[in-house]
């Protein structure tokens, strides 16, 4: 599936954050997206997931604007953000669980089982959650993201606060659900620890997206 | 399923906070043992005064109750994530509607006994009737309390709000709810109040009905 976001412009209050913001995913490609803080990256990444609408311009999935069948599309794409968008207190397998069959996944159980056995996290499923580290909160949060197995990926910071198992285990999933024919967009201020094989570089400037090295 | 999913998430969080459950409860016994030792110890018309008190207490705990589950949907992203999943908006909202009822039906239950007993009203034999005019009275409660809850939600003043708009709507199920269960408590019948069973199943239906027309746009309009 090919996510394409075409003149994307957003304004809290008076301050534009985004300024006719383009960008194109297809289909077994991981793109790469920086900025500094405050660049818009967090925004942008919001309104490509569908939790955030723009005040003007498209994203559309295979040409079909996201907004117009926001199931189809919200079960197309997989996002992980600042936020863990998990219920802390439930245990990580129940989040999983709960989140993958919500998602119309039959075996969100077993799935849940083994993303959370990839990431370390087996002997901490059964444990609600509020006293996890950001580390594991993050790991759950990619988890449940990766969980539905989503044509379109995107991610905010992925890799903050995960340790170096961690970050291992991510790029091997990406890699996985490159070859499965994801699309993955990986947003962070740093190029550090992303997965190899990134087929295009992005900078979010003044609120417009412009091609890097 | 989705509702059924969603009911039995939020009363997994709920049944896990102890801490907010003992707060609920101590909270609305004490608004019943104070307002009883306020009308006492000479009653003028118990039942009259027991279903205000309990009525009273029930829907102001409710509101914690709401304020509660609505921080459990945003202080991490949890009703974020459920957007996210693209389960039917509809169902998602039957299934917290139905928490909320469930979790104001136990408080009414632990409450029930206590005004009674504080002020010597009730019998046994008109305890199904008064099972059905609360059960009037708290569908609405839930319905019109979820869909608020979630207009207020993102909201900093979302407490402030979701007193506003929940309580001038309720209003005629609390008079309802306080006429028939005295009537009940006092006489054993509805026949001189009948006319607020209609009432209370308009305002139900009310609720539920703007919430299918309306919980999707609300859900929505969150950022």
């Amino acid at each position: 599936m090919t996510l394409a976001a075409r003149d994307i412009e957003k304004r809290f209050d008076r301050r534009a954050v985004l300024r006719k913001a383009s960008l194109e995913l297809h289909p077994g490609e991981i793109v790469f997206l920086s900025g500094p803080n405050g660049s818009g990256k967090t925004t942008f990444a919001r309104i490509l997931a569908t939790t955030l609408a723009a005040d003007a311009g498209t994203v559309t999935l295979d040409g079909r604007a996201v907004r117009s069948a926001l199931t189809e599309s919200r079960r197309a794409i997989g996002f992980a953000g600042h936020r863990p968008l998990l219920y802390l207190g439930l245990t990580p397998l129940e989040n999983l669980e709960f989140f993958g069959k919500l998602a119309g996944v039959s075996d969100a159980r077993a799935r849940a089982s083994r993303l959370l056995a990839g990431f370390g996290l087996e002997e901490f499923s059964g444990i609600p959650m509020e006293h996890f580290s950001r580390g594991m909160l993050q790991r759950v949060a990619l988890s449940r993201a990766l969980l539905p197995q989503p044509r379109v990926l995107i991610l905010d910071e992925p890799y903050a606060g995960l340790d170096e198992q961690g970050a291992d285990t991510l790029n091997t999933l990406l890699s996985e659900a490159r070859s499965r024919g994801t699309a993955a967009l990986l947003i962070s201020h740093t190029r550090e620890r992303i997965v190899p094989g990134i087929a295009r570089s992005y900078a979010l400037r003044n609120g417009v997206i412009e091609a890097s090295a | 399923m989705t509702a059924l999913r969603v009911l039995a998430k939020d009363l997994k969080l709920h049944a896990r906070d102890a801490r907010f459950l003992a707060t609920l409860a101590l909270f609305s016994l004490s608004l019943v043992l104070i307002l009883s030792v306020a009308f006492g110890p000479l009653f003028r018309d118990p039942a009259r005064e027991a279903s205000a008190t309990l009525w009273a207490a029930l829907f102001f705990a409710g509101v914690l109750g709401l304020t509660r589950a609505l921080d459990l949907e945003s202080e991490s992203g949890g009703g974020e994530a459920l957007r996210l999943t693209g389960a039917d908006p509809f169902s998602v909202y039957a299934g917290k509607a139905t928490a909320n009822f469930l979790l104001m039906a136990a408080l009414w239950v632990l409450l029930l006994p206590c005004a009674a007993v504080f002020f010597d009203v009730g019998t046994l034999e008109v305890l199904p009737e008064v099972a059905v005019v609360a059960a009037l009275a708290l569908i609405g409660y839930a319905a019109w309390g979820t869909l608020f809850a979630a207009l207020a939600r993102g909201l900093k003043a979302r407490e402030l709000l979701l007193s506003i708009l929940l309580f001038p709507t309720l209003i005629p199920l609390w008079i309802g709810a306080v006429k028939l269960t005295r009537s009940l408590w006092a006489e054993g019948s509805i026949d001189a109040v009948r006319d607020w069973v209609k009432i209370m199943v308009v305002v139900d239906v009310l609720g539920i009905a703007l919430a299918a027309w309306l919980y999707e746009t609300i859900q929505e309009a969150e950022e």
